[in-house]
């Protein structure tokens, strides 16, 4: 594929119009002291709308999405986002609806959530749902406030400090965990898997959880989750499902069948919600009965045909952000469900297992594929040959996106050197993996100079990573005092306009 | 069945053909059969026209605020959204995008996520701001962290007039620390933070910061505030700002705030039944490297041609695991794109004339509900923009709420902890918000279905 991304001189909003130095004061309100008042306006340019529209027109066109290309990031399951469901989050009935307006005024939005949690519910196996976290790592982060607070009630906070994972854990389970004031010890993999044996020296009754990725970030299926389990349980810890990686299991199996306590999903991942360039995400938690009285409140409760909140849950943690949840990201992922229906949930997870076997297995005839051959969702390559030809992964991964396909993960997990981490969705069809396959084999045989200089498709060339954290302009206040030391010419801004 | 999965005849059997197997089941051979599902008991699927007709169905059990004059607000503002901020939106460049970890791939975002930094260091009057936080609630919780970071102590200040709910955020972010938090009463007259008491609270020692709010929990606009800092010893000032306000109020970075956290839905984003929202963080730069969240730096490339990239990524997650500044990892980047082109749409003179004319309004409306006998509307002598704090003289605020509903008038935002045995409001109490929808004839409609209630209800017992 032939492919030149746009490459527009864009300018920052500031240099369209540059705001003057200082600005009249903003006009005074009535009783407001003299003192608290802004003594000059906001330096923010005035601008047409037309200006406006423009400049984030051609800032997306140096943009990739889902929409213009595949995106194979291992463990964040970029799948196609359907439109249906953005025009259903933008009607009034599900937009212009207040967090804090009566009960009565919100049956809709309610039993939108309920619906949402009683199929998730059926999806994950456990009893107990809650919408409200924002992301992952936010539903990791309450799962353990949830652990917290249960150890506290069972008088063990004291001596249960510690939260075991695995070496292929995502970085935020050891960040959450953290956070929540654990501490944490990682244990090493076998094979790509949880050593069992590891797993039972490490659990004594200091530990509170084990958090577990199933299939793990090696696209592996912990197929001894049953004595993983047993092992975890029988220490007296519980066990966290991390639901990066559902899209491998919808249908075959559940967080609750396997065993664990707690689980968070990413509705953004699995439930084919948009990721909006980093967000906004969704979290879930799912919780088995142990937990569950530990939920964030409010509690979505129906009686009849009537729905309303319950804050009447005495052990609850209690709010972690404000109002309830993602709605609007809630919505989309209902449609996804309702649409799917039951053969269609099975059917993502049947075909992204398929693909990215189909995948591995074609590109692993050029890179090693340090587990195999059987992987889920989602599989890991390795680099590391590369670096006899003073090639390494990055720039692998800079001259795919030459091709117009975004790069894989790279660099995780460290298990594996040089580790490319490719997951491409049920959305993608065999001709789009092949096309990728096509593209991945015209980069590996390209000279490594050409790797090296790569990319030279896109609106810029390599970045400096490294001149960011050493210059670390952060802002126009940055590029105002400081701009001259980036030496590199700020677009001419003469684009016509 | 949606066409979102390929099922062209003979695609899948190329697939399995390619590995040499059967069945797509043998793929799944390594999970255990003790732990596979039978049904699921999800549903059958549906075509795209049916699942519109049921959401639609669902929606229409609610009762938009648009169809009512409409007073709520709190921390999540109703405003007029410019049709070119969803246009933006749309774009689906943006909306499909990851995080944007290739730089090269993702200039367009990198550069409107450097600009929205940009704006809110503008708006703040700090040195740098990050990429964005799940909502205001938590990004206070996360600034009360890199507090904790970065000065020793752990007593934490807090005004008693903070939302409940943003207190529980606080309290659940801070269980994995030895930290308290400690409320500093409100003038009951004024609605004003008690200076003296926080005197007395910081002259017992080991406080590591404090939070203040503008306007607070109540709408009230403290000048109190800009002597804050100077009492706080060295310990660092959070301040929570309302982006609106900072269009026409002093920048809190002026008066000494260390951190400047903030919710920003008002700009650009409807209330979504409380979600996606979006968490403002600024900071100093000192405090730089304890910051939570993506921060997206401009640089140049191998050309010499400016381009930008997330940066001082050694603090996050995936690089620092356990020794991270924090575990965000998806935040709100469209949020945050939606923000600057709100700002951008309606501009720095727009949104200050806006804050005007919303706060006039407010003080019509306010004339107007303190003419109902019963109510006492601002329930507090002081400053405020366009929310402010109702008193009922009698009578339960969420009762009220629900009566004036019922006379089809949204009437505010409810202040109390409806948990059981949750600790009660100082006074009956709820929050009401003049929006541009406020017009004369909404305000008449209130003051008269306020009216009629409290006649009927004898103050709404």
């Amino acid at each position: 594929m032939s492919f030149r991304q746009a490459r527009w001189d864009e300018p920052l909003l500031w240099e369209i119009v540059p705001p003057p130095e200082s600005l009249p004061a903003p006009p005074a309100i009535p009783g407001l002291p003299e003192r608290v008042r802004r003594k000059s306006g906001v330096r923010w340019p005035e601008l047409t709308e037309v200006e406006v529209i423009r400049h984030y027109t051609r800032l997306s066109q140096m943009n990739f999405g889902i929409d213009t290309s595949s995106y194979p990031l291992g463990s964040c399951t970029m799948k196609y986002n359907p439109k249906v469901s953005e025009m259903l989050a933008r009607r009034s009935g599900a937009g212009e609806v207040h967090p804090y307006q009566p009960e009565a005024t919100v049956q809709g939005s309610l039993e939108l959530l309920w619906r949402l949690e009683r199929a998730l519910v059926k999806i994950t196996g456990l009893p107990e749902v809650s919408l409200q976290p924002s992301a992952g790592a936010h539903g990791e982060f309450v799962a353990l406030l949830m652990v917290r607070a249960y150890l506290r009630d069972k008088g063990e906070l004291d001596r249960r400090t510690e939260v075991l994972l695995p070496d292929t854990a995502h970085g935020t389970n050891p960040a959450s965990a953290a956070m929540a004031g654990f501490t944490t010890r990682e244990i090493a993999s076998k094979e790509g898997r949880v050593d069992v044996d590891a797993l039972k020296a490490a659990v004594s009754d200091k530990t509170a959880a084990f958090m577990l990725t199933n299939p793990n970030t090696a696209g592996l299926f912990e197929k001894d989750i049953v004595d993983i389990a047993s092992v975890v349980h029988g220490a007296g810890a519980m066990l966290y499902y991390d639901g990066a990686n559902l899209n491998a299991i919808l249908g075959i199996t559940n967080p609750g069948r396997m065993g664990f306590d707690v689980a968070h999903l990413n509705l953004h991942k699995t439930f084919a919600t948009p990721h909006g360039g980093g967000g906004p995400g969704a979290g879930v938690l799912a919780a088995g009965p142990t937990l569950a009285p530990y939920l964030p409140v409010p509690r979505i409760v129906k009686n009849g045909r009537k729905f309303r909140f319950d804050y009447d849950r005495p052990k609850s943690i209690g709010k972690i952000k404000t109002a309830y949840g993602n709605f609007g990201l809630d919505l989309r992922a209902l449609v996804f469900i309702l649409s799917h229906g039951e053969e269609g949930i099975r059917n993502v997870s049947r075909r992204a297992v398929l693909n990215s076997n189909y995948l591995a297995a074609r590109l692993g005839k050029h890179l090693p594929r340090p587990f195999q051959p059987l992987v889920k969702h989602e599989f890991l390559l390795s680099g590391a040959p590369l670096k006899a030809h003073g090639v390494r992964t990055l720039d692998l991964a800079k001259r795919l996106l030459d091709e117009g396909v975004h790069a894989p993960t790279v660099y995780f997990p460290s298990l594996v050197e040089e580790a490319l981490m490719i997951e491409m969705p049920e959305t993608e069809s065999k001709r789009e993996l092949d096309q990728f396959a096509e593209a991945f084999e015209r980069a590996l045989a390209d000279t490594p100079e050409n790797l090296k200089a790569a990319p030279k498709n896109l609106s810029v060339g390599r970045v400096d990573e490294v001149a960011a954290a050493r210059l670390l302009l952060l802002s126009w206040k940055d590029l105002r005092s400081r701009g001259a030391e980036l030496g590199a010419s700020p677009p001419s801004g003469s684009a016509p306009r | 069945m949606p066409r979102w999965i390929s099922s062209e005849p003979g695609e899948e059997e190329g697939l399995l053909a390619g590995l040499g197997i059967k069945d797509v089941e043998e793929l799944f051979a390594d999970v255990p059969r003790q732990v596979r599902l039978g049904r699921m008991g999800v549903g059958a699927a549906r075509e795209e026209q049916e699942v519109v007709a049921l959401v639609d169905k669902i929606l229409a059990r609610n009762r938009p605020y648009s169809k009512y004059p409409a007073f709520l607000g709190g921390r999540m503002p109703i405003r007029y959204l410019p049709a070119a901020v969803d246009a933006v939106l749309l774009r689906s460049e943006f909306y499909t995008a990851y995080t944007p970890y290739q730089p090269e791939a993702s200039q367009g975002m990198l550069q409107s996520l450097f600009e929205f930094q940009s704006l809110w260091v503008e708006l703040t009057g700090l040195d740098a701001a990050n990429a964005s936080l799940y909502d205001g609630s938590t990004a206070a919780a996360e600034a009360v962290l890199l507090a904790h970071r970065v000065h020793e102590g752990h007593r934490f200040l807090i005004p008693e007039s903070l939302p409940w709910e943003e207190k529980s955020v606080l309290r659940n972010y801070t269980a994995g620390l030895p930290v308290r938090f400690e409320e500093i009463p409100f003038d009951r007259r004024t609605g004003r933070l008690d200076l003296s008491a926080v005197d007395r609270a910081v002259a017992g020692g080991d406080v590591f910061g404090m939070l203040a709010d503008v306007p607070n929990g109540f709408g009230v606009v403290d000048e109190g505030l800009l002597d804050l800092k100077s009492r706080l010893k060295q310990a660092p000032l959070v301040v929570s700002a309302d982006p609106l306000a900072l269009t026409v109020l002093e920048p809190p970075g002026a008066w000494g705030a260390d951190i400047v956290v903030g919710e920003g839905q008002g700009f650009g984003l409807p209330p979504s039944f409380g979600g996606p929202l979006l968490g403002l963080f600024a900071c100093r730069n000192e405090h730089l490297r304890y910051t939570p969240g993506r921060i997206v730096g401009a640089t140049h490339d191998t050309n010499g041609r400016r381009a930008f990239t997330l940066t001082l990524q050694t603090r996050e997650q995936h690089i620092r695991r356990s020794r991270a500044t924090s575990n965000i990892c998806t935040n709100e980047s469209l949020l945050a794109l939606a923000f600057t082109s709100y700002a951008s749409l309606v501009g720095p003179r727009g949104l200050a004339e806006l804050a005007r004319k919303l706060s006039e309004r407010a003080r019509t409306l306010a004339a107007a509900l303190s003419a109902v006998p019963g109510l006492k509307a601002p329930a507090f002598d002081a400053p405020y923009l366009w929310e402010f704090a109702v008193e009922l003289t009698g009578g339960d605020p969420e009762k009220f709420l629900d009566r004036l509903y019922r006379r089809r008038v949204l009437g505010g935002t409810p202040l109390a902890d409806p948990r059981p045995g949750a600790s009660a409001l100082p006074a009956p109490l709820y929050l009401t918000a003049a929006t541009e929808f406020t017009d004369e004839a909404a305000i008449r409609k209130y003051a008269r279905a306020a009216k009629a209630v409290l006649a009927a209800s004898g103050g709404a017992q």
